[in-house]
């Protein structure tokens, strides 16, 4: 009996070892049997429907399936897509000509008529599309649409490589059962919601025809498992590395990391309306106090770019150096009265000087940004009180703060209005330092109604003269996007605009 | 059976009730807690947002009403079992929610499976071999299994039996294979614990004079410990597995974002980050109805096994 039982269990354990060595083993195979070439990525965010007029149109457009008419080269410059050209008629009219040949996935013809309904529903479906597009009516005539804008709005070939506007054919749109006919060169075959997104070549595609015959996304939100599945093998090419991950893969000869710069800025807000804040001299001396070169070096680890503005170095608008003020901190707290007590903090007829600081754990590099600010600060006499809020925008709203660490994408489509109009117009709920300039408002106005490219870059420049100047943000780094890709897989390179992640001209060495 | 029938009314009664108040506490809650669901939506990828479109997105969701007719409105809702439409996916939350389940099921059935067979196994051993070697053992592996958190055992899984030696996938659902480390990770920890609890379950049970009237018949330990003891000594298991069973039907949120399982618990941290509010409240009915029935299944199944509870 003794016996008897013992052999059962061993038995048992052993086939239940078996067996899962066994499906183990025939995963691998399965994986490996397919001759044609093929690719799997590894994106963070998996897309909650594939509507690409809805919420998640970054998500479809990153899989390569849809285009827009208007693209972003490197230089972020808007050029051709489905688009070939356009026209400014008068400030509120244009004419886009349409590519011709371009079928859909279900292989109908994209004319003029398609075009226009798909522009009218991603308005009518997303608010985002409605507020950069300003479209009052559409005009479709064979190959070519007029748009008429409610407003002058100079920016909008730029606005229409939104990804909010891709092009499909919007009887296949937000229909449950099929996936959307778009015009890309990978077309939609299975989608498993939070998991993975299967794509096959679009062999009627109308430009350069893809050279990957089938790709797959794998949804892993989870920085380190996005890490560990490229080492493992299970995919060949991972999405945002955390920076902390870098020195493993590059310990590896395997593996490479692609890096560029984003138009990302980390940035810490004054407000302006606080007693602290108030004087334009002190923020630009607190300003001076913040070492951007170390957050780039030790919290960025080198994969960042300090910051002398809202917008990169990259756009044509982005302004290059920076004058930066030294020494006047201490000038400036003597001038207002105030005088260091034996613990070598700022006081005055009795109290501390101190700042009340905000920061929130979503983008944690910004928590420890803050905590270096605070010890340099620190170290110049001023008490801060360091605090995290889990939702940043509502602190900002009803809390009292002085400063805050923030985080913000400033020129998502190359152009630098909508940032601008939002972040800096004194009666926008969006300008969260409550800056208010009447010059800049004026010509943030006018930057609406330029639209020569060059005029419209100087006006850039110059508002941003207006805002080091004034400095309602100290500027702190611009991140730069992280790949890291399998050597033999080529061509999936990051982009600055963070939307192009999936092309027709990825590949992979043949084994 | 007139008994069976007032025990089944009562406990019905009850997970309605329960699962009201919970649903109805979570819809204030989460109208007290801070976070605007529309600006969420429109910043996702940190742009600016217009007023006018944030205006817009929070009429066409409904937000701008009072929060009295939300409530009735979810109220309603709720009752019809339609529970709302996502405000991310612009899907029913119903269909969102039974999409996610499976894999979920699946994961949590894996990890009750370990978690039985660890428990039986290293609970039954140690409780054999009271002293010695073995029990050491286990006692040692308890005290990892509950100071260990389970993003750590994942982690550490990952990177010895994928990237190390490339025995299993990484991370994803599909063949059973993907399924072995999650499992682990659920089960592994849990399961060490309870053995504990079996073990002195059934230790005390062997004290008890009706065991030592079958040592005395001169049956051998093993079939003692079978056939006598395991059955008095199974109740406390039995309803704290139940309870750690119902924790993994609502998805564990840890294990299944770090291996990308696509559950109910990696569904949920992602529309509690972006405030999906019908997805927070259909999944809290949902997850407090689980709740409330696994506890009734285990009182039946206590019953069962306990005549003295039946009694009761």
């Amino acid at each position: 009996m003794r016996m008897r039982t013992q052999t059962f269990t061993f038995l048992l354990w052993i086939a239940a070892a078996g067996l899962f060595l066994l499906s183990g083993c025939g995963s691998e195979k399965g994986a490996d049997a397919s001759k044609e070439p093929s690719a799997t990525f590894a994106f963070p965010w998996s897309p909650s429907s594939l509507d690409p007029h809805g919420s998640d149109s970054w998500e479809i457009m990153r899989s390569g399936a849809g285009e827009t008419l208007v693209k972003l080269n490197k230089e972020l410059e808007p050029v051709p897509w489905l688009a070939k050209e356009w026209k400014q008629e008068t400030p509120t009219t244009w004419t886009f000509g349409l590519q011709e040949n371009v079928t859909f996935h279900n292989g109908k013809p994209m004319d003029a008529a398609s075009v226009k309904a798909s522009l009218q529903r991603s308005i009518e479906k997303e608010a985002k599309a409605r507020d950069l597009l300003k479209i009052k009516t559409i005009e479709a005539a064979s190959n070519q649409l007029k748009i008429e804008t409610t407003e002058p709005n100079a920016a909008l070939p730029a606005h229409l490589a939104d990804p909010s506007v891709t092009i499909g054919d919007v009887g296949t749109l937000g229909k449950r059962g099929t996936y959307p006919a778009l015009t890309g060169p990978f077309q939609m075959e299975e989608f498993h919601k939070d998991e993975s997104l299967a794509l096959k070549r679009y062999e009627q595609y109308w430009g350069e025809k893809a050279l990957l015959s089938n790709i797959t996304i794998r949804f892993i939100p989870e920085g380190n498992t996005r890490l560990m599945a490229l080492q493992s093998g299970d995919v060949d090419a991972a999405v945002d590395i955390p920076v902390d991950n870098i020195d493993v893969l590059q310990k590896s000869n395997q593996f490479e990391i692609l890096t560029a710069p984003s138009l990302r800025t980390h940035m810490m807000l004054f407000n302006v309306q606080s007693s602290v804040f108030k004087d334009a001299a002190f923020r630009k001396a607190v300003d001076a106090l913040v070492p951007k070169e170390e957050i780039v070096q030790s919290v960025m680890k080198g994969k960042a770019l300090a910051a002398n503005g809202p917008f990169p170095d990259l756009l044509p608008f982005g302004q290059g150096e920076e004058k930066k003020e030294t020494g006047s901190f201490e000038a400036f707290m003597k001038e207002e009265g105030w005088k260091k007590n034996e613990e070598a903090r700022w006081e005055k007829n009795g109290k501390l000087f101190e700042i009340n600081m905000l920061t929130f754990p979503q983008r944690p590099e910004l928590t420890v940004m803050a905590e270096i600010i605070q010890s340099e600060l620190l170290a110049n006499g001023v008490q801060v009180n360091l605090r995290q809020v889990e939702n940043i925008d509502e602190a900002l709203a009803k809390e009292k703060w002085d400063v805050a660490m923030y985080s913000m994408l400033t020129a998502h489509t190359g152009d630098p209005e909508y940032f601008l109009n939002l972040f800096y117009r004194s009666d926008s709920s969006s300008n969260v330092s409550h800056y208010a300039s009447p010059v800049l408002d004026q010509l943030i106005a006018q930057l609406k109604e330029t639209a020569d490219q060059e005029q419209r870059n100087e006006l850039a420049l110059n508002i941003q003269k207006i805002i080091t100047s004034d400095m309602p943000q100290s500027f702190l780094v611009h991140p730069e996007t992280i790949f890291a890709v399998r050597k033999g897989l080529t061509g999936f390179e990051p982009h600055a605009s963070e939307f192009y992640y999936i092309h027709s001209q990825i590949n992979v060495a043949g084994e | 059976m007139k008994i069976v029938i007032r025990f089944g009314v009562e406990r019905i009664a009850q997970l309605v009730l329960v699962v009201f108040l919970v649903s109805s506490l979570t819809f204030w809650l989460l109208r007290l807690a801070p976070g605007d669901p529309a600006y969420l939506l429109l910043t996702a990828h940190n742009i600016p947002v217009s007023d006018e479109a944030l205006a817009d997105l929070r009429e066409e969701l409904g937000l701008t009403d009072s929060l009295g007719s939300q409530y009735m409105n979810w109220l309603q809702d709720a009752f019809t079992l339609q529970w709302g439409t996502s405000y991310v996916s612009k899907e029913p939350v119903a269909n969102e929610l039974l999409s996610r389940i499976p894999a979920t099921l699946e994961l949590a059935g894996a990890g009750l499976l370990v978690m039985v067979l660890v428990t039986f196994t290293m609970g039954g051993a140690t409780a054999l071999y009271s002293s010695g070697w073995l029990n050491r053992i286990g006692r040692g592996a308890a005290l990892l299994g509950s100071s260990v958190p389970s993003f750590w055992l994942g982690f550490l899984l990952i990177y010895v039996c994928s990237v190390q030696f490339g025995w299993l996938p990484s991370m994803g659902r599909g063949t059973a294979a993907h399924l072995i480390l999650p499992a682990l990770t659920l089960g592994l920890g849990l399961g060490t614990v309870y053995a504990r609890v079996l073990r002195s379950s059934l230790l005390e049970v062997m004290d008890q004079p009706f065991v030592q009237a079958t040592k005395a018949r001169g049956l051998s330990k093993r079939r003692i410990l079978f056939f006598h003891v395991c059955k008095h000594a199974l109740l406390p298991v039995v309803t704290m597995m139940g309870t750690s069973f119902a924790f993994m039907l609502g998805g564990s949120m840890i294990v299944e974002s770090i291996f990308s399982w696509p559950g109910l618990g990696n569904y949920m941290i992602e529309s509690i980050n972006k405030r999906d509010y019908p997805v927070i409240q259909g999944y809290v009915i949902l997850t407090s109805f689980l709740f409330v029935s696994i506890h009734i299944a285990v009182d039946l199944l206590s019953k069962l096994v306990d005549p003295r509870m039946r009694a009761r």
